[in-house]
């Protein structure tokens, strides 16, 4: 995996290693049923405390999106490309609550919203080359 | 580990204050480091971070209160407590005329636990040559040559004194890899103090703010970060700030713009700040960790 642990941000690393973890799973990196990295080698690659890793770990446990077997390793869940997935959406969701909160602090109106999100789509469409 | 006190905490100091003649360069620290984590001591130059350190390895007596490591007073038996800690000193003492292998073999008398396949492991990690003299190594080579040292016997407790200032990010990275293996190979307790915040952010379970020889934070670093917040009010035409919530750090106010770090942030205070306050505009901010450090040792 590559290593994209950013110290300076206010995200909790073991978030991060979340994040990290979880957009490999939803890229297909590693698929469901096949193992992921040990502690031990995620904490060195990362250059991460392990505990965080298994905070990290845990977390995607309880998310669904990993299976842990004691002893043996830690596996992508069955559903865990599809959860992985839904995941990145609902990521996505937060990013875009939190841009139209400060759209909202700033005093501007629903519609100007509205039309700052479609210009914002277009201009992005246009640079990376998809259609609207 | 002896069966007796493996349940208690790695390092528990109770009280522990150190004064040079007059100067108090520690004030009446108490602080508690549960074992399998690991603490990052912050503060500015002159804080106390060395000072503390080198009580807990029974290299200065403290002047008041109780110091254990691993369950051992250390006023009484710091031969024994050695034995089972590993520490990287600020400044190295490692004999210059020696070779490296020398060294090594010359530590290794010291600890019955010492295990020469770990030893070997990090040389080849670090790039030493066992055949160079001590004096010949770059700041970089002695730095990892003192954290092999300090690693091999596989310690309980692992402390480093600003162990990455000046290192080039090579080395750097070099270190934190031959900690982490350290921290990986077998469970270790870990206290480092460091200016580098980001090694902070990668290796602390939890951070310790020390300013002036007190302690004025030692949380969760998780939880610091998520429960310290800055906020950005615009001031009404003509007004000041008339309430401030409890839990300020610091705070400032330019024309109209009265900006706050507030500790233990929540909503129901930016609601606040809102009523109590004639301001048009509340906002709320996530700060870095080196925002907030600033923030703690600027407000206090």
């Amino acid at each position: 995996m590559t290593p994209r642990i950013q110290p300076d941000n206010h995200v909790p690393v073991y978030l991060q290693i979340v994040e990290h973890v979880r957009s490999a799973i939803a890229a297909g990196v590693y698929r469901p049923g096949e193992a992921l990295p040990s502690l031990r080698v995620l904490a060195t690659d990362l250059k991460v405390n392990p505990n965080t890793v298994q905070r990290a770990y845990d977390e995607l446990d309880r998310q669904g999106l990993i299976e842990s077997r004691r002893g043996v390793g830690i596996f992508v869940a069955k559903r865990g490309a599809r959860s992985a997935r839904g995941r990145a959406e609902e990521s996505i969701h937060a990013a875009f609550a939190q841009a139209i909160g400060s759209a909202h602090a700033a005093g501007l109106s629903s519609d100007q919203i509205r039309e700052l999100f479609d210009d914002s789509l277009e201009e992005v469409l246009a640079e990376s080359g998809g259609r609207a | 580990m002896t069966p007796n006190d493996s349940g208690g905490p790695a390092v528990e100091l109770i009280g522990v204050s150190k004064q040079y003649d007059r100067a108090t360069v520690l004030d009446n620290l108490t602080l508690t480091i549960p074992r399998g984590t690991t603490l990052g001591l912050i503060g500015p130059n002159g804080a106390g971070k060395s000072t503390t350190i080198k009580i807990l390895m029974g290299m200065l007596a403290p002047t008041a209160g109780q110091v254990r490591v691993l369950g051992i007073d250390v006023a009484r038996d710091p031969a024994s407590m050695k034995r089972r800690v590993g520490y990287v000193p600020e400044r190295h003492d490692i004999y210059p005329w020696m070779t490296v292998g020398e060294v090594i073999d010359f530590t290794r008398a010291f600890y019955e636990t010492w295990d020469e396949s770990f030893s070997c492991d990090m040389l080849g990690v670090f790039e030493l040559d066992r055949r160079k003299k001590v004096k010949q190594l770059s700041k970089g080579m002695l730095v990892k040559l003192g954290l092999l040292l300090a690693v091999s016997h596989h310690p309980e407790l692992l402390i480093l004194d600003e162990p990455t200032t000046g290192l080039d990010p090579i080395v750097h990275e070099e270190f934190l890899d031959g900690v982490l293996r350290t921290i990986c190979q077998s469970p270790c307790t870990v206290l480092f103090s460091s200016h580098n915040l980001g090694d902070i952010r990668r290796l602390a379970d939890s951070v310790c703010i020390l300013r002036n020889g007190k302690i004025i934070v030692k949380r969760g670093l998780d939880d610091l970060l998520a429960s310290t917040k800055r906020v950005r009010a615009v001031l009404a035409d003509g007004h000041l700030p008339r309430w401030e919530p409890e839990g300020t750090l610091w705070q400032q106010v330019q024309r109209r713009e009265w900006l706050l770090t507030i500790d233990g942030f929540s909503a129901d205070i930016a609601e606040r700040i809102k009523a109590e306050n004639a301001v048009e505009s509340v906002e709320v901010f996530d700060l870095s960790l080196a925002e907030m450090f600033r923030d703690y040792i600027k407000g206090e």
